[in-house]
């Protein structure tokens, strides 16, 4: 392949839009982004930086080690340098020294230790229908958006009502709701099958993040169907372009995979070897089991 | 024996042995001159991976409990420490994981050999007896097993599980404190988990494998055909004629089955692990929290069947007791299978029409309730409001409670259909297929 196909590839590969309906009554959210790929290391340390200034203030990796971090072709000193905040032992684990009994006064609850967070967020792609679970991971990190109702001032159209405030919102600046109700008015929409394609229509044609919802309301023992449809749209530009900004948090929720399982890349490695000895040594035992079995009829 | 069988070997050190313990008695019994039936076929791998998975189990798990903690407050930690500080901790782990799962595939396919092949039958039923008490068995030691990693799935599919005994009627809450050792799911529960998966059910496990094994040893193996081998010797030696010595031919063709067993084997620790969050539940990523009961709980995969069963039987009078009875029932039965047997010939090749399509039921009904058992109940939608019979309208437990009563029909009208059954003549000799 000429380095010009390899980028117009990995341009098609960072381009994917993932649908995800959640469990059946829950909204259906349309993830918009890009992932990037765990052989990536350019993009895991950038991930890795973007953590420990981020992420490792209120939430630990109690059983990560930076040491570890050596994987990702860092020297010890660079880590210790950019990547180690609150301890000088490079053989510490990623602890924080937020106490959680204050973090569940803040935040209704303790943030969740991040060790192996992104391998459990496989369960969100699995209750619904998505075959992308860091993409489930990323669409969280992207659906903040600020809800003046709320405690933080911050809500999410993925996880309503989390206790996270938007802590990457100087990268992305900030996003508001738009929410628009369709419901059958007898005249442009007439019936509800009506209401329910022209929501369709835009949620599908919504170039944010975005969810739609069936919403039943029962009034009078009279039945009212209600299609929302969801959208963030930015109002106050950050640091970042949109663009970049989905490049970093595919950076981020690459890192988080990492973290989850540090020894997946050697795993594989090892599987590859194993399958060839297991063939030669199969060949081998199907030559034995012939020769003996040559006087059986 | 050591008295009566000549030594067979001519090393010193072993003739010595031989002279003080049946070594060449026991090698010659159950290898060399143990006669199988040479028409084995593909189901007949299933026994031995058995064993191989139990060693691989055993081994496995004693590397675990080295770096393993029966501690609340570590036991989630000290999983992970394994899977990241311990070298190739990972490895065991996953191996250990897969294992489980991998255990009841062969167990499950194991059975349905025994199923098809008739080989529960006279005068094999306290053979059959000994793999079903594995069975019950291997299912409490993959219970306990299971809340050792401490994840929110371990802790509420355990809850779940000790709360199936809090419905027997009187004692019910008494007993399900008991087993606890505490009113929830705490550390005594795992403590005690800890004890009964790691030394009480193996020892068990091995005592009862090691009956079973002797029990076949006696009665010898059944084969695809279903008739005896033992009714034709050869006149000089009294050996079978269609029998074949165990070792070297049957040693020689399962080393072939376990190799092909472990390239999938391989296949799922190194490149999926989890299998989909079937063999690793994605929950259990999460470590156990007795405030945050997760929005579906589903059994492993193994246990699914029996899990629709008791979601399907409606309560009576507010009680869930007709479930448990239900799903207790499920597994107790086959215990009956030797006795309610009553068809003219053994195996599922000579038999009619009449049971094959009982035989064909019952295993869509097994898999559909596996299949049912790992979602939730409204996986197919609902009726609409009209239906109000027993309170459901999910559609899926309509069909798990049409799905019960067809695998309980398999064994219920077993007598009727068996002997009603216009079955074809056997054959004199095994046939090679």
């Amino acid at each position: 392949m000429t380095t010009k196909f390899k980028a117009l590839f990995s341009v098609l590969l960072l381009l994917v839009t993932v649908q995800a309906a959640f469990a059946s009554g829950g909204p259906e959210v349309k993830f918009v982004g890009v992932t990037a790929d765990r052989t990536d290391i350019a993009s895991l340390q950038r991930g890795a930086r973007l953590f420990v200034n981020h992420c490792l203030n209120c939430h630990s990796a109690q059983y990560m080690r930076y040491n570890r971090l050596l994987d990702l072709n860092l020297t010890e000193e660079q880590i210790k340098q950019n990547l180690m905040f609150t301890t000088d032992k490079i053989g510490d684990t990623m602890k924080v020294a937020l106490n959680s009994k204050d973090a569940k006064e803040w935040f209704g609850a303790a943030p969740p230790d991040l060790s192996v967070m992104a391998r459990s967020y496989t369960a969100a792609a699995i209750s619904g229908s998505s075959d992308s679970p860091s993409a489930v991971l990323a669409a969280y990190l992207r659906g903040f958006y600020q809800d003046d109702s709320r405690e933080t001032g911050w809500n999410n159209l993925v996880s309503p009502n989390i206790g996270m405030p938007h802590v990457l919102n100087e990268l992305s600046g900030t996003n508001k709701l738009v929410e628009t109700v369709y419901i059958a008015d007898g005249k442009e929409m007439k019936t509800d099958h009506d209401a329910e394609a022209k929501a369709k229509g835009a949620f599908i044609a919504s170039q944010t993040m975005s969810a739609f919802e069936h919403h039943v309301d029962k009034k009078d023992g009279k039945v009212e169907n209600k299609y929302i449809v969801r959208t963030l749209v930015n109002v106050v530009p950050g640091s970042m372009t949109p663009v970049q900004y989905d490049v970093a948090i595919a950076d981020l929720v690459n890192f988080m995979g990492y973290v989850a399982e540090p020894n997946k890349a050697k795993r594989i490695q090892i599987g590859i070897l194993m399958m060839f000895l297991l063939l030669f040594l199969l060949g081998a035992a199907i030559w034995l089991k012939k020769e003996f079995w040559k006087d059986i009829h | 024996m050591a008295s009566t069988t000549p030594s067979m070997f001519t090393n010193p050190v072993l003739k010595w042995v031989d002279a003080r313990f049946p070594l060449t008695g026991m090698i010659k019994e159950h290898l060399t001159e143990y006669y199988t039936p040479k028409n084995f076929n593909f189901w007949y791998y299933f026994g031995s991976l058995a064993l191989l998975v139990l060693v691989l189990q055993i081994v496995t798990g004693i590397f675990l409990t080295m770096n393993y903690k029966p501690d609340a407050a570590y036991a989630f930690g000290s999983v992970e420490y394994i899977m990241r500080d311990v070298d190739y901790g990972w490895l065991i782990r996953y191996m250990h994981s897969t294992g489980a799962s991998m255990f009841f595939i062969v167990v499950y396919l194991h059975m349905c050999r025994g199923l098809m092949y008739g080989s529960y039958r006279k005068p094999r039923e306290l053979l059959w007896i000994f793999g079903m008490l594995i069975y019950l068995c291997l299912m409490a030691e993959a219970f306990f097993g299971y809340l050792l990693p401490w994840g929110q799935m371990s802790f509420w599919g355990a809850q779940v599980i000790v709360n199936i005994f809090s419905a027997v009627p009187f004692i019910g809450p008494d007993l399900a404190v008991w087993i606890r050792g505490d009113y929830s799911i705490g550390d005594a529960t795992l403590n005690r988990f800890f004890a009964f998966h790691v030394i009480a059910l193996p020892l068990v496990l091995l005592g009862l494998v090691a009956a079973h094994i002797l029990a076949l040893h006696e009665v010898g193996s059944n084969n695809p055909d279903g008739i005896d081998i033992k009714k034709n010797k050869d006149p000089k030696t009294g050996i079978p004629l269609d029998g074949i010595a165990f070792h070297p031919y049957y040693t020689v063709k399962d080393i072939v089955g376990v190799v092909v067993f472990l390239m999938i084997f391989t296949a799922i620790v190194f490149f999926m692990p989890e299998m989909g969050g079937y063999f690793l539940e994605y929950n259990n990523f999460v470590p156990a929290d007795p405030l945050k009961t997760p929005a579906h709980i589903a059994p492993v995969w193994y246990f699914t069947p029996y899990y629709s069963i008791l979601r399907a039987i409606p309560p009576l009078f507010g009680s869930q007791f007709p479930g448990v009875i239900g799903m207790g029932g499920a597994t107790l039965i086959f215990f009956a299978l030797p006795w309610l047997d009553r068809g003219a010939v053994r195996s599922i090749r000579y038999r009619g029409n009449l049971y094959k399509s009982f035989f064909a039921m019952f295993i869509v009904c097994f898999i559909v309730l596996g299949y049912l058992g790992v979602k939730s109940t409204d996986v197919w939608g609902q009726f609409g409001d009209w239906s109000v019979i027993l309170d459901t309208k999910e559609r899926a437990t309509w069909v798990a409670r049409v799905m019960t009563i067809g695998y309980f029909a398999f064994f219920f009208l077993m007598p009727w259909y068996t002997k009603a059954d216009k079955t074809k003549p056997e054959p004199a000799r095994v046939t090679m297929h």
